[in-house]
């Protein structure tokens, strides 16, 4: 019973909220008429989302599986599309047609999940990949709100970032847990730091190589520091070694002092987080509207739907948790953090009981980067750190990151099934 | 197989990045409790302006429902009457501020009760986009007459419930358009007549003889006279200095008592009066009839500015007692006088706000008639009340007598050494329905009785057929 009640809060969020939001747009009681039944037209959607939350949940259940990650990533979707339909109404439907897509895949990962992991054996081909999808966007890419990460294929948009934090996750999870043993053992010494060969380190320092790239010429900032940060915290993960912890701080300030240096955008933007109040209607627009949404929300908020989160620009996808600051206040923010936190915590539980190293690796990295990748943005929005475009992983609007962060939720959840030999 | 040390490297990111997002979750409430508040009311931050103009600023009507002022469904407020109820409505812009019930009822109009944007969806059940309606007292009708029939000249025109207080009509020209104020905005102020001035409340004259009710109330009061007690009038009083005042159009009243003398507004009785009353017992007068006190609230009225008592000369104490000196009175100072005979020595509070309703027809409060101050003995103010009447009946008045209605009154024709004398009529009515008062100034119109009195006779019938 515990697992189906997890899910009666997510379920109860999108209809309460979808339903305060229709009685608003239609407040007078008694007429119904062709144009209001209009505006319901989401209502197939919204029934099939619900009816497939179920059958995932009673899969996960028959195959068991953990219960508990999904209603939570469901309760952060639920929160995200009630949002999006009260921040953009046309995007309501197509954010649940993207939620629904998603669990279809996460569905058919789980079921070919024997398949992927085999994967986990060819680190260098996952390598490989992962080098071929990340220079994508930066040799063909297009450009959409300031960064360079999208490829166009016809009708559709896709960040190949979001699909590379998963092949990356893969890759580092292959390589190091094939390679730990011997990037831990110290042979050389630099000053006070032992290193391994530099042909062991090699591939890591592609990785964040690729993720300078990413940053000065694809300008994603968000994902240059969502992979260079999951690489890090992985070696560490997978050795224990502090050399790397050290040794990678000293490469980000390296590089971040050189791109300063070099580079326009980058001194732009470093001086916009330190002071944006110097140009508040210029550069820092975004920031300075996002922090005025915070503030005006204050500790309860101004109550769902009753906000003016739409003076921020692209408020529905990078700017979401703003939104959420201001019409559910530091309450309905701090409960959606803490969702990120259960999660996170959720996934390093299940990464713990796995049995193989790449498996815990991939668990545990898995979780690190949803947590990781909340936290990028949330410091962003609220200019704890130097603002990034990335999404929030759930809440936020879009296909590709919806797609890709239920497909690394399937691949946590195949991890987690008991009671079999992984 | 995972071994020991590996699960403890997971464990120890774990915990370490789990340290950092709670650092977040510090950072954010910082953000949002700390900072919030100034924040929030950044000039920067348009949230607060949104907020406002979300809502719908409620409707203002007058007592029989006709709506004064709206806002349209293109967010346009329109007022229905325009310049004939500008007085009353006022105006309400972004730029310009506001005036009138606009301005003293806007958190009304705007369903604000407090500033609640920040308590999240409790404030809902405190504010729907739509403000509350604001019920008048104002009669539309007779307001429409008040102000036709004060067209062409300056002036204003008063009419109260003598009862209740409740203001049924408050018209002053000349006036404004509020519909097109924002336009008219800098040719408005720089206009010399003063259209934005609402004269009724705010517009500063010398009362003339339409205050010698209060000082025959004074004199008796006081014991410097009795009912009985007979003055010769030869149409000069000697006020010493080598000064002295005369009657209007240099009448000669000879042997009357104090109530012929109200009835023909004799100065030199009057004149006389002021000189024995002196000083103390005048400014004493003018203060227990509420001259040295302002109004607030949804009727704003300025204080009085009286003579320097203490110091008067005794010229300067008969013309204070005839209206003139430096005394200069609001015609809704002189409404309040005209109250306390016709409601028996009581003044009730003005008031126009009869009601606040919310958009859903909720009553939220609902206007208490309230006894301002009881200026006078019943006694005392049937006595006054009797001349009154007998100055409509055979005196200054006669022009205001209206067949059916007994009708009181007191004229006034004040000097104001810028031309024409402003011609004053303040006084009450008995109506089927109501006791009315009313008080009239016709800025330099000449004599009160000839052209102020006919302004009472024409609202007294307008409200004889509204009966």
């Amino acid at each position: 019973m515990k697992s189906w009640s997890l899910l009666v809060p997510p379920i109860g969020i999108l209809i309460f909220g979808l339903s305060t939001l229709y009685l608003k747009a239609h407040p007078i009681v008694g007429t119904i008429d062709a144009s209001s039944l209009l505006g319901l037209s989401y209502l197939p959607w919204l029934f099939s989302v619900i009816v497939l939350s179920l059958i995932v949940q009673a899969i996960l259940i028959r195959r068991h599986l953990d219960t508990m990650l999904f209603p939570i990533a469901l309760m952060l979707a639920s929160v995200g599309v009630v949002e999006i339909a009260r921040l953009d109404p046309p995007l309501l439907v197509a954010q649940l047609r993207w939620l629904l897509i998603a669990m279809v895949l996460m569905l058919v990962l789980i079921r070919m999940f024997p398949l992927v992991k085999q994967s986990l054996q060819y680190p260098y081909i996952l390598g490989l990949c992962c080098l071929v999808v990340l220079l994508l966007p930066i040799l063909f890419g297009t450009e959409i709100g300031g960064s360079r990460n999208w490829i166009v294929l016809g009708p559709f948009s896709v960040q190949p970032s979001e699909f590379g934090k998963i092949l990356i996750l893969f890759f580092l999870a292959a390589y190091l847990s094939e390679h730990r043993r011997v990037l831990s053992l110290p042979v050389k010494r630099f000053l006070f730091l032992k290193m391994p060969p530099l042909r062991f380190i090699a591939p890591l320092i592609s990785i964040w190589g690729i993720a300078v790239l990413m940053f000065v010429v694809s300008r994603d900032l968000g994902s240059a520091l969502l992979f260079f940060g999951i690489a890090v915290i992985m070696t560490y993960m997978a050795t224990g070694s502090k050399s790397y912890l050290f040794v990678a701080t000293a490469f980000i300030l390296v590089a971040g002092a050189l791109s300063y240096l070099l580079f326009n955008h980058v001194r732009v933007r470093f001086q916009v987080w330190l002071n944006p109040w110097q140009d508040p209607n210029g550069m820092a627009y975004q920031i300075v509207q996002s922090l005025f949404s915070i503030g005006t929300g204050g500790v309860w908020g101004t109550g769902f739907g009753f906000g003016h989160p739409g003076f921020i620009p692209e408020v529905h996808t990078d700017f979401i948790f703003s939104a959420i600051a201001e019409e559910l206040g530091l309450v309905g923010a701090l409960m959606l953090m803490t969702c990120y936190a259960c999660f996170f915590w959720r996934g390093t539980q299940i990464a713990l009981r796995c049995r193989m190293d790449r498996e815990v690796l991939t668990a545990a990295g898995g979780s690190t980067l949803f947590l990781m990748q909340a936290f990028i943005i949330i410091s962003g929005v609220t200019k704890f750190l130097p603002l990034t475009g990335i999404t929030l992983p759930f809440v936020s609007y879009g296909g590709s990151s919806m797609v890709a962060s239920f497909l690394l939720l399937g691949i946590i959840l195949s991890l987690s099934r008991r009671g079999e030999d992984g | 197989m995972a071994d020991h040390t590996l699960k403890r490297y997971v464990l120890q990111a774990a915990a370490a990045s789990l340290v950092l997002f709670a650092l977040l979750y510090v950072y954010v409430a910082y953000v949002a409790v700390w900072q919030g508040p100034k924040l929030a009311q950044n000039p920067l931050n348009q949230r607060g302006a949104a907020a406002r103009a979300d809502i719908t600023r409620g409707t203002i009507v007058d007592c029989n429902g006709v709506v004064l002022a709206e806002t349209q469904s293109d967010g346009v407020r329109h007022y229905t009457m325009g310049e004939v109820m500008a007085p009353v409505t006022g105006y309400n812009g972004e730029r310009i501020g506001s005036a009138g019930i606009e301005g003293t009822e806007n958190r009304a109009l705007l369903g604000l009760t407090e500033d609640m944007s920040r308590i999240g969806p409790i404030s809902q059940l405190f504010q729907s986009d739509r403000g509350n309606d604001v019920e008048l007292t104002i009669d539309s009708r007779l307001q429409k007459i008040a102000y036709d029939e004060l067209e062409g000249h300056r002036g204003a025109v008063l009419v109260m419930d003598a009862e209740t207080g409740a203001i049924l009509a408050m018209a002053s020209t000349p006036s404004y358009d509020p519909n097109q104020i924002e336009a008219e905005w800098k040719e408005l102020n720089a206009q010399s007549d003063g259209p934005l001035l609402n004269r009724a409340v705010q517009g500063m004259y010398p009362p003339g003889s339409s205050i010698k009710p209060m000082i025959a109330d004074a004199a008796l009061t006081d014991g410097v006279t009795t009912e009985n007690e007979r003055f010769d009038c030869n149409g000069i009083l000697d006020v010493g200095g080598g000064f002295s005042i005369h009657d209007y159009n240099g009448e000669v009243h000879g042997q009357i008592n104090l109530r012929q003398a109200l009835i023909e507004s004799c100065n030199v009785t009057f004149g006389t009066l002021g000189m024995r009353l002196g000083d103390d017992r005048l400014k004493k007068a003018y203060e227990r009839f509420g001259f040295t006190e302002s109004l607030m609230g949804d009727v704003v009225m300025e204080r009085a500015h009286l003579p320097a008592f203490g110091s008067l000369a005794q010229g300067d104490q008969a013309q204070s007692a005839i209206g003139q000196s430096t005394l200069l009175v609001t015609p809704m100072q002189m409404l309040l006088l005209a109250d306390a005979y016709a409601n028996n020595g009581k003044v009730m509070r003005p008031y126009l706000v009869d009601s606040v309703i919310s958009a859903n027809g909720v009553v939220l409060s609902k206007a208490l008639p309230e006894t301002w101050r009881t200026v006078t003995t019943p006694d005392m103010a049937s006595t006054i009340d009797a001349y009154m009447a007998d100055v409509v009946k055979s005196g200054t008045g006669r022009l205001a007598a209206t067949k059916g209605v007994r009708v009181t009154g007191k004229t006034g024709t004040a000097e104001n050494g810028q031309g024409k004398d402003h011609a004053w009529f303040i006084g009450s009515a008995e109506l089927p329905k109501q006791k009315i008062v009313f008080a009239i100034i016709v800025e330099h119109g000449g004599s009160g009785g000839r052209v102020a009195a006919p302004i009472a006779k024409r609202l007294i019938q307008t409200m004889l057929m509204d009966t």
